[in-house]
């Protein structure tokens, strides 16, 4: 997806939410949530105080979008057509714009020549730069040597004139897109104190094959679509652990069941339970635990197996319907939805076992919980007047606020590792997506997904890692 | 477990410890004169192959079932079997007093046909969440069992699945045609 592109979606999407977005107040006075979403920002901010101050004037949750200028890569050797340097800058121009914090400026409006000028400190004007209004700048350069890359970013502070931050990456040049990656989550936590969340994968479930929902990985830019599954029936809720590992339900053998999929090594382990029929599961982020959801004689209840399908506890016990299990990060807390009340809400239990507390208390239909990172919140789909929106709550059921305002049907949360972001499915442009939205300030910042088909049931996996 | 020699793009699927003699048994007596020797199947583009899932209990329902309608692209289309689906309302399960009559009669027909067996499918609208609509499709299916049982049929005779909201009838966004998706459909074996 262009930038351009991007732009206009976000135009579209949502202007009075870039609105609300801009104006601090009003974000404020909407709820006190966000002043604790707010508030962890700065908390986490600290250890860079020196230049935290000045920067989170600048650029924050509910402030305006920093003008930042992407460079050209100075080619060292090797990257005669700049085809290494427009991949990096690509990529990392689209991660940054999809972050919600910056306003790319157009490479047009660039006085000084990458070429020929240095890419350090002291080796270029920064006149050029304050001159066409950027707070931030990113130069680099790049050696190519056959299939190998040597390439070095590095941000600037232009009104301070001052390096910030520097990665340096050697690798193929099929890894240059985690390059750029790398760089955009690096850059994240250089001027906002957190790690951005863009070297993950999404995964979704799609029809865009054809009738039937298949499911696909992709890179949170679109980048790299690789599909999982490829059985004419019904593939559903993709989850990731943190090494990489897919659970899935399919009735690819006419039977549901849940796979635990390897992409790595095309190696997967077909999990059925004598109890009953699989509905759904979740995978501890450990990837050594799964929690299914089971069903025997109409009754729907969750079950602890071992990462190899061994059952190793029952969860929960009532004759209606208990599915939607999700970890929290640390693996310890599950979230799930029941009908015990007489109505789906959503529920948090301990995994090593005691009771279930309800969370969810507003409105009669509140399904498919997911922990945010730091276990505070649980993002989760609500109906309420015959829309679906996705709504966060505090983990004590406190403050419950709407994301999405009923523009189409959304649902299906997924945070982002970071926890700053929210995955979702939409229908507020016709065929389900999976769109961004950037949860303190309530707003909607892309599509994930795009073209032909229904994009639902996202999944956004942990860091990749090294 | 003995290594398989994968193709471009072959997955390797193995069912988990509980049912791996079951599924041994059954993969072994499907591709015997393959000469299987471990429950590693080799599956073209991850799991096409119907072989470890069909003996779990199941009947062997053939291309009649709503799954195997949809993959042929015929969910729908015309009207199949002898017996007749019930409907339900938004988010229930309760067997509605206008399709007792419709639960009478089918519970006649498998009275009168001994030696078939029915799966009773649960299905739900388009709206809410996947999972939670899979759970109350089953709750459907049990419901409409349930009854069959208290009319005198053998519960032997009856499997349940849900297929949730995956398998729609029509696809409009209307009451109309989110009534007609909210069902049972009961398709009958020999």
């Amino acid at each position: 997806m262009g930038l351009a592109k991007l732009c206009a979606i976000r135009g579209r999407l949502a202007p009075d939410l870039v609105a609300a977005a801009s104006n601090g107040k009003v974000m404020m006075r909407r709820s006190s949530l966000l002043l604790l979403l707010a508030a962890f920002v700065t908390v986490t901010a600290a250890p860079f105080t020196a230049r935290a101050q000045i920067k989170m004037q600048i650029i924050g949750p509910g402030s305006h979008l920093s003008p930042i200028a992407v460079s050209a890569l100075k080619n060292l050797g090797g990257d005669d057509q700049h085809g290494v340097s427009s991949e990096f800058d690509s990529i990392l121009s689209h991660d940054l714009e999809l972050s919600g914090y910056f306003r790319l400026i157009s490479p047009k409006a660039f006085i000084e020549d990458a070429q020929t000028s240095g890419y350090d400190l002291g080796q270029f004007n920064f006149a050029d730069w304050r001159s066409i209004n950027a707070d931030f700048l990113v130069k680099g350069a790049v050696k190519v040597q056959g299939d190998q890359v040597q390439l070095t970013a590095l941000l600037f502070d232009v009104a301070q004139q001052r390096r910030m931050m520097g990665k340096s990456f050697t690798g193929q040049v099929s890894e240059v897109p985690r390059m750029a990656r790398r760089f955009a989550d690096a850059l994240l936590k250089a001027t906002t104190g957190i790690e951005g969340p863009f070297d993950s994968k999404l995964a979704f479930v799609s029809t865009r094959g054809g009738r039937f929902k298949e499911i696909y990985l992709q890179s949170i830019d679109g980048h790299g679509l690789f599909r999982l599954t490829d059985n004419p029936t019904i593939n559903l809720f993709p989850a990731f652990d943190r090494q990489g590992e897919v659970l899935y339900l399919s009735y690819k053998t006419m039977m549901p069941a849940l796979y635990l999929a390897n992409p790595a090594t095309r190696r997967e382990v077909r999990i059925v339970s004598r109890r009953g029929k699989m509905v759904g599961g979740a995978i501890s982020p450990d990837g050594q635990l799964i929690v299914a959801a089971i069903e025997h004689s109409g009754a729907t209840n969750l079950y602890l197996l071992d990462r190899s399908g061994q059952e190793l506890r029952r969860l929960t016990n009532t004759n209606g319907i208990n599915v939607n299990p999700a970890f929290s990060s640390d693996g310890r807390m599950l979230a799930f939805t029941s009908d015990r009340s007489g109505t789906p809400q959503v529920y948090v239990m301990s995994i090593a076992g005691g009771g279930a507390r309800r969370v969810t208390y507003k409105g009669n239909y509140n399904t498919t919980p997911a922990f945010s990172p730091d276990g505070k919140f649980i993002a989760y789909e609500s109906r309420d007047g015959g829309h679906f929106d996705v709504w966060i709550v505090g983990v004590d059921g406190s403050d419950p606020i709407n994301l999405t305002h009923g523009v189409g049907s959304n649902q299906y949360p997924a945070w982002s590792p970071d926890g700053r972001y929210i995955a979702f499915s939409s229908t507020r442009n016709g065929n389900s997506h999976i769109y961004l939205l950037q949860v303190a300030t309530q707003t909607v910042i892309s599509a994930l997904t795009e073209g032909n088909g229904d994009d639902s049931c996202p999944a956004w996996s942990w860091w990749l890692g090294d | 477990m003995i290594p398989v020699p994968r193709g471009r793009g072959g997955w390797e699927t193995r069912t988990n410890g509980t049912l791996r003699l079951a599924a041994l048994i059954l993969v072994c007596a499907a591709f015997a004169a393959s000469g299987c020797s471990s429950s590693v199947k080799k599956t073209p583009g991850l799991g096409t192959g119907a072989g470890a899932g069909a003996g779990l209990g199941e009947s062997n329902l053939g291309n009649k079932g709503s799954l195997a309608q949809f993959k042929k692209g015929e969910l729908g289309a015309g009207e199949g079997g002898p017996l007749h689906d019930i409907h339900f309302a938004f988010n229930q399960y309760t067997i509605e007093p206008q399709d007792d009559s419709v639960l009478k009669a089918n519970a006649q027909w498998l009275e009168a046909h001994p030696n078939t067996n029915v799966q009773i499918e649960g299905h739900c609208d388009e709206r809410g969440s996947e999972e939670y609509n899979i759970a109350l499709g089953a709750k459907r299916a049990q419901s409409a069992k349930d009854y069959l049982v208290t009319l005198g049929i053998a519960p032997s005779r009856i499997s349940t699945i849900s297929y949730g909201k995956e398998l729609p009838l029509c696809t409009e966004h209307t009451e109309e045609c989110w009534a007609r998706n909210r069902r049972d459909h009961f398709v009958v074996s020999q």
